[in-house]
């Protein structure tokens, strides 16, 4: 609902007890700001965590179904039926899984339960990428180059479109994300092919054969805006992240404030973010991604749910942001206004995943030693201790190190002395990767671009 | 493969021999059941301990009747007027044991094998996931 008219019962969604739909440390993360908030919690799992140590931290923890995500975490009827059958008020989705099912969301608020997300209506727009962007466009938020319609059947018309963008040019997927469907074209000899191609590949990924066709930017950064609003129409922005530290478009390190963007750059980007929001009435916590090329901001696509890299921001920020998301989603006005937020210092966050840092082939196993980082400055988010064995089953992100200081050159050092006292015996992990990423001194001058990893392993590989 | 009854005294002496003969000081096994622990001396005689691990009655050994699914656990059925049976109580197989209130549905809980369910695992109403353990049988 635009404007932030939302109406009475929007509003009044109080709850008191929440069922976390997610697993690992998200769920955990998750758990924690509920209880801080003094509200009760259900934990639901599948049968391969059901061993899972962080379940007994919550007042009720319940096996839901085998360890196929989808017959546990991405079965809706299932996570409803526990919803039920616990007394929740309320589901969490964390990030994956069904965090970004409009489908979901709606079946939720439907039976009567609050979804501590945005509404069905604001996941869908943003998650059809077409949608999106005429949405964005329409709030004045900066866009990559290309119409904000779907790519015609028709070959000239197609080619008409890919000239007048320049190549070259990129093809996407309309209910796409996450770098897949998506194909570079370099030039007009590629693009029938490419077009076909993608059409099929989305048609069978996503159940739709919708495209469309964006100038292909070559040497962006990855940039995103972080949002926070409630349902009485207040929006705030959090500040922003550096996130182009990829391999396969799969974020490794994160930081905040992303390094070198002037303030006079980026403010008026975010607040145009935070009009679209007032826009098509968004609720709770969003992440605008955008990529980022010689002093320009283009809009990739919004996240319309907490991000796995929320931490770096709650550290400069001072702000929780689950808790902020959850009082949101109770329907409590925002505590503080824009001038209220403010940066402070630098921060960064490594995803440490169960993967061989050569291969990146996923380890699962058992956990034999574990020794962790601690001190002023310093984070650690994970749900994983010595004997914890890693399923084979999910995403291998095991945990993540955060690290905040004054500069960014205090927090490099903060995160290799960080990185220096983390040990994890048993199973494989990226550490080593992570060690080598923060002595190099490329990326210590920061700024570096989306492709600098995948450029920076393959130099390595030859070497 | 045929499981080895590591409580059989000529398979001890086996595993005593072999382990002399290859120099070897000791071996600890731990199997579903009992734990066998072999310690072989230079100069000492061989020291065996066997130690059973796992709850038995009456010498069966017991396994769990699970929940298929998650919901509300009842033991009879909620419209039954017979008076609840006590356990250990034989039950045969394929035979209802107890039942899952899913919203509307009223799921009925099966023995797989026939046995007897030896202790009830649940408490009556309440609520149980997938895989939650109902009751301990011994299958027959």
């Amino acid at each position: 609902m635009p404007n932030g008219q939302n109406n009475a019962s929007e509003r009044e969604r109080g709850f008191d007890t929440v069922l976390i739909a997610n697993r690992g440390e998200i769920a955990l993360r998750i758990l924690r700001a509920c209880k801080d908030l003094g509200l009760k919690t259900v934990m639901v799992c599948s049968q391969a965590d059901r061993q899972a140590s962080y379940g007994g931290l919550a007042d009720a923890f319940l096996c839901i179904g085998p360890a196929s995500a989808g017959k546990s975490y991405l079965n809706k009827d299932a996570i409803l039926l526990a919803a039920r059958l616990t007394g929740a008020g309320a589901i969490h989705p964390g990030y994956g899984f069904l965090s970004e099912n409009a489908a979901f969301s709606k079946a939720v608020e439907d039976v009567g339960m609050v979804f501590i997300g945005p509404s069905a209506q604001s996941i869908a727009t943003m998650g059809d990428k077409i949608a999106a962007k005429s949405a964005m466009i329409a709030a004045g938020v900066p866009c990559v180059p290309g119409p904000d319609s779907e790519l015609p059947d028709d070959r000239a018309s197609v080619e008409a479109i890919a000239s007048e963008i320049g190549y070259p040019v990129i093809v996407k997927a309309a209910g796409g994300g996450g770098g897949r469907g998506m194909r570079v074209v370099l030039d007009a000899g590629a693009l029938q092919e490419s077009v076909v191609v993608t059409r099929e590949e989305a048609r069978q990924a996503f159940g739709s054969p919708a495209l469309y066709m964006e100038k292909f930017l070559q040497h962006p950064r990855h940039i995103e805006i972080q949002v926070l609003c409630d349902v009485h129409g207040n929006a705030i922005w959090l500040g922003h992240r550096d996130c182009s530290m990829q391999r396969r478009h799969q974020k490794v390190i994160e930081e905040a404030p992303a390094p070198s963007i002037a303030p006079e750059i980026i403010g008026p980007v975010a607040q145009a973010c935070v009009e679209a929001c007032r826009q098509i009435g968004y609720r709770g916590v969003g992440t605008f991604e955008f990529l980022y090329e010689d002093g320009g901001f283009y809009f990739i696509e919004m996240n319309t749910r907490l991000q796995v890299e929320h931490p770096v921001t709650e550290m400069t920020s001072g702000i929780d942001i689950v808790q902020a998301q959850i009082r949101a989603a109770q329907g409590i006005p925002l505590a503080i206004g824009q001038a209220d937020v403010v940066v402070d210092g630098h921060a960064f966050e490594c995803r440490i995943n169960a993967e061989d840092p050569e291969t990146f082939l996923p380890s699962a196993g058992t956990i034999t030693a574990l020794t962790l980082p601690s001190g002023q400055g310093v984070r650690v988010d994970t749900h994983v201790h010595a004997g914890y064995t890693v399923p084979p089953y999910y995403d291998s992100l095991i945990g993540k190190l955060i690290v905040h200081a004054p500069t960014r050159d205090e927090a490099i050092v903060k995160m290799q002395a960080a990185l220096s006292q983390i040990e994890i015996e048993g199973i494989s992990t990226n550490l080593p990767l992570l060690r080598a990423l923060f002595d190099d001194e490329r990326f210590a001058t920061g700024g570096t671009d989306i492709h600098y990893l995948e450029t920076w392993l393959k130099r390595r590989s030859a070497s | 493969m045929t499981a080895v009854d590591f409580s059989d005294p000529a398979t001890i002496a086996f595993l005593a021999a072999a382990l002399e003969a290859a120099g070897v000081g000791g071996i600890e096994i731990d199997r579903l059941g009992c734990k066998l622990r072999i310690v072989v001396g230079r100069d000492a005689p061989v020291a065996v301990s066997l130690v059973q691990t796992m709850q038995e009655t009456s010498g069966a050994v017991s396994e769990k009747v699970t929940a298929p699914i998650m919901g509300v656990f009842h033991r009879h059925h909620p419209a039954a007027a017979a008076a609840p049976s006590t356990l250990p109580l034989k039950v045969a197989s394929g035979e209802i044991v107890g039942f899952l209130h899913i919203g509307p549905i009223l799921l009925p809980v099966n023995a797989t094998k026939a046995g007897v369910l030896t202790r009830r695992l649940a408490e009556d109403g309440s609520v149980v996931g997938y895989g939650d353990p109902l009751f301990e049988y011994e299958p027959h």
